[in-house]
């Protein structure tokens, strides 16, 4: 595991993993899914974290530990210094790789739920939503219903109303992941700016290298399951970035390391062996 | 926190091993204390037999009702209406529908009609039939026959119209003569819809006969029941009514395996 | 107006040439048929007038009108009850959904002499009986319902810090809207359907008792006018219902 320094690990620790490790029942009722071991990770306040790694190797299971959505089989998630018992609306808020927003409401009404689920003031919560509706550019939409909305606009309503929660921490899980290529490169770059003005912990799982480095301050690159972490990855760019940074050696550079410490953990996932392929 | 987890899944998502056995010992434990109740409240006399015969005397006049054959020229009756009214139920159901479906326009004129009448409780009209073909099978079959009508159309004609317009455009540009389209594009794209119309207009078409026979009837084994209904035979009345919700379900059971197979190939 | 430029009127107005040409067929054919089972329109619409001035006829359609909407109502909120604590849980939904459609399965006619053994020949058993039949619709509308919500709704919910009351509210509710009023239309057909059979059966009073006296009778002409009201009223009640359930749809 390389070493971390960066801009990260000098600010004030945020989010603290613990030794998690997460076992679950296997589907068909015999053995168990050993999903993490042994994860230890500590994330800076402000910092932006992606997790990497080929699928099912324990990603999401180890945002939802830190959302509080998952009792991990061992260890803890501490987030400011409080171990992680349930959900922590207060602090954490989720973007999923589907937009689950409630398709009989408005985009406008979709987010004032969701502040009245966080029990966030009566008063302030229709001017909150419209804030945060107008942060992401989606302000002429508020009375639009979700269908009526294309896929990356979608995203954008759920990140605004991720955004209006106003929490510290933010979870995203795939949030790209239906997108097509174009509105994704825009949404890294707005993602990018946004984090330069609003400072908030990010942990992003993605599965585009170049979004990866693009917009994180460090990636932990998984191994195939049992989930562990192998490596992390610095990229010591100060945000926000501009696209000139996709194009620079630096960024080329890094995003080639990645490729070479997922490829073996992605031939593991899938099975196969790299001898036999060749 | 798991149950957390767990309200967010999906009603359908499987239990696991442990919630699978006490799922099951529910189940069970239930049946055995109605058994039990039933059994107790009987037998004690707290309910008096004549509204609940004890579950062993039901059985024993469902074995001899059954064993002594002498269930059987009733279900012969019903069942010979039924061989009557469903197969006219069939062809009607579907010739109409087809006849309506040949032209989109043609559906979208007649489908609301056919549909706004199946919305009216078709049994107000068994008293017609009944007025004009009397108290035997025929006003039962023509009954029937009505009942089961609606579904198997109203499935025919949905079929025909939901058939996807894509495929149509692909036969046609592939030159497909009309005959083609029909048997190899729009029958069996269509086939499912109007199979699960088939299989539950032909079940109501079933009932229909039973409640035929339960109203005005001399025979039959919906009029079985009433029979034993009307001559206080409770005892008999549970163990005869057991056994046609039996042949009904045994019907259905038929009826739905029918589609199964058709649906497949 | 050369015939080359004849386009096709719009459905509805040639569904109400086929509605007209239904009728004037009926009239017809019942002018030349047995006036004995069948009575052409003209004679069934001054009947229709007769009966329904008639107080005996009246006194019957309303009891029928209040039993089914007793029977109507206990259906709606009993089998709304029932899907939801069915729904309520995977264990619950897994558990009881094919107990639910096991009793859905048993044909309710066969068991009619129960239900007038258990509950007299009164409203009573026809209230039963109609709860019988509109029960299940709802019931299973309502199962299917939840069943639809996305599971990531929920979980999303849930990590905002909805409670379960919320969640219930916010999302299982209006989620369910559509569906409940599906099974309201079928529910209010089916009993409808249950009380008219119970009144035939019993045929100690309401439309249905009527309907049997007029065909026992030989009067085409008042039996056709009364099963014409009924078929009407029918009709309206499940246009109502699509029109609800189509306004709670919207969104789907
Ligand atoms: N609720 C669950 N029950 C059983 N197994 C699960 C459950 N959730 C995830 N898993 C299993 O745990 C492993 C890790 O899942 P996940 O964290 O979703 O992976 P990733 O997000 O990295 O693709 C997978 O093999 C998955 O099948
Ligand atoms: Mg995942």
């Amino acid at each position: 595991m390389t070493n971390e320094t960066g801009r990260g690990a000098m600010a004030e620790t945020l989010i603290k993993v613990e030794d998690v490790s997460h076992v679950f029942p296997a589907p068909d009722g015999g053995g168990e899914v050993i999903a993490l071991e042994g994860i230890d990770i500590e994330i800076g306040r402000g910092e932006m974290v992606s997790l990497i790694g080929p699928s099912g190797c324990g990603k999401s299971t180890l945002l939802n530990v830190i959302g509080g959505m998952i009792a991990p089989s061992q260890g803890a998630a501490l987030i400011g210094g409080a171990r992680v018992r349930g959900p922590r609306p207060k602090e954490v808020a989720y973007i999923f790789q589907e937009s689950a927003l409630l398709p009989w409401a408005t985009i406008l009404d979709n987010i004032k739920v969701s502040l009245e689920f966080q029990k966030a003031p009566r008063a302030t919560r229709d001017q909150v939503a419209r804030e945060a509706l107008k942060a992401v550019g989606l302000d002429a939409f508020a009375t639009s219903y979700p269908h009526q909305l294309s896929g990356g606009m979608k995203q954008r309503a759920a990140l605004a109303r991720a955004l209006s929660l106003r929490t510290d921490v933010l979870l995203m899980d795939e949030p790209f992941a239906a997108l097509d290529e174009q509105t994704r490169m825009i949404f890294s770059e707005d993602l990018s700016r946004l984090l330069a003005n609003e400072r908030k912990t990010i942990l992003l799982v993605t599965h585009s290298l170049a979004e990866a480095v693009f917009l994180s301050d460090r990636i932990f690159v998984f191994t195939s399951r049992p989930g562990r972490i192998k490596a992390v990855l610095e990229v010591d760019e100060p945000h926000p970035r501009s696209p000139a940074f996709m194009t620079s050696p630096k960024f080329n550079d890094l995003r080639n390391r990645l490729y070479e410490l997922l490829r073996d953990e992605v031939l593991a996932a899938i099975g196969k062996d790299r001898q036999g392929l060749a | 926190m798991s149950a957390a987890s767990a309200a967010g899944q999906a009603l359908t998502a499987r239990l696991t091993p442990a919630q699978r056995r006490a799922s099951a010992l529910v189940k069970l434990s239930a049946l055995a204390l109605l058994l039990i109740v039933w059994h107790f409240v009987t037998v004690t006399e707290i309910v008096s037999p004549f509204f609940l015969p004890k579950p062993a005397d039901v059985l024993r006049n469902f074995i001899r009702i059954v064993g002594s054959g002498q269930a059987w020229p009733d279900l012969k009756v019903t069942l010979f209406e039924f061989a009557i009214a469903g197969p006219i139920a069939l062809v009607a159901g579907g010739l109409v529908g087809f006849l309506v479906s040949l032209t989109r326009y043609g559906a979208r004129v007649f489908e609301p009609i056919i549909s706004s009448v199946y919305a009216i409780p078709i049994i107000i009209f068994y008293p017609i039939s009944v007025m004009a073909l009397g108290i035997g099978p025929e006003s039962k079959i023509a009954h029937g026959a009505l009942f089961g009508f609606f579904p198997i159309c109203l499935n025919t004609i949905q079929g025909f119209s939901r058939v996807d317009p894509l495929l149509i455009r692909l036969a046609h540009s592939t030159g497909a003569s009309q005959r083609q389209l029909f048997w190899r594009i729009m029958l069996p794209a269509a086939a499912p819809t109007i199979l699960s119309g088939v299989r539950l207009g032909l079940m109501l078409c079933f009932l229909a006969i039973i409640g035929g026979e339960t109203i005005a009837s001399i025979e039959g084994i919906g009029h079985r029941v009433v029979w034993y209904a009307e001559g206080m035979q409770t005892g008999n009345m549970f163990a005869y009514i057991v056994f046609v919700v039996l042949v009904a379900v045994i019907m259905n059971a038929a009826l739905s395996l029918l589609e199964f197979r058709k649906g497949r190939s | 107006m050369t015939p080359l430029s004849f386009r096709s009127p719009p459905p509805w107005v040639s569904r109400a040439l086929v509605i007209l040409l239904l009728l004037v067929l009926w009239e017809i054919l019942g002018r030349m048929g047995s006036q004995l089972f069948f009575s052409p329109l003209s004679m069934v619409a001054t009947s229709g007038v007769t009966i329904f001035a008639d107080r005996e006829v009246l006194e019957a359609l309303r009891t029928t009108a209040w039993i089914l909407a007793i029977g109507f109502g206990l259906s709606v909120c009993i089998g709304l009850v029932l899907g939801l604590a069915v729904a309520m849980s995977r264990f619950t939904y897994q558990t009881f959904l094919p107990v639910l459609l096991l009793l859905y399965a048993i044909p309710q006619i066969t068991v009619l002499p129960i239900f007038v053994l258990y509950f007299g020949s009164g409203p009573a058993s026809k209230i039963a009986f109609g709860v019988s039949h509109g029960l299940f619709p709802i019931a299973v509308s309502v199962v299917a319902g939840v069943q639809g919500i996305k599971p990531l709704l929920v979980t999303s919910a849930i990590s905002m810090g909805a409670t379960r009351w919320q969640i219930f509210r916010r999302i299982t509710l209006p989620y369910l809207a559509p569906s409940l009023f599906t099974g309201m239309r079928l529910a209010s057909t089916a009993t409808l359907l249950g009380v008219l059979l119970a009144e035939l059966y019993v045929s100690s009073g309401g439309v249905g008792h009527f309907t049997r006296r007029f065909g026992e009778s030989f009067q085409p002409d008042k039996l056709y006018a009364l099963i014409a009201a009924l078929s009407l009223m029918a009709i309206l009640i499940n246009e109502t219902m699509r029109m609800l359930e189509r306004r709670f749809s919207r969104w789907t």
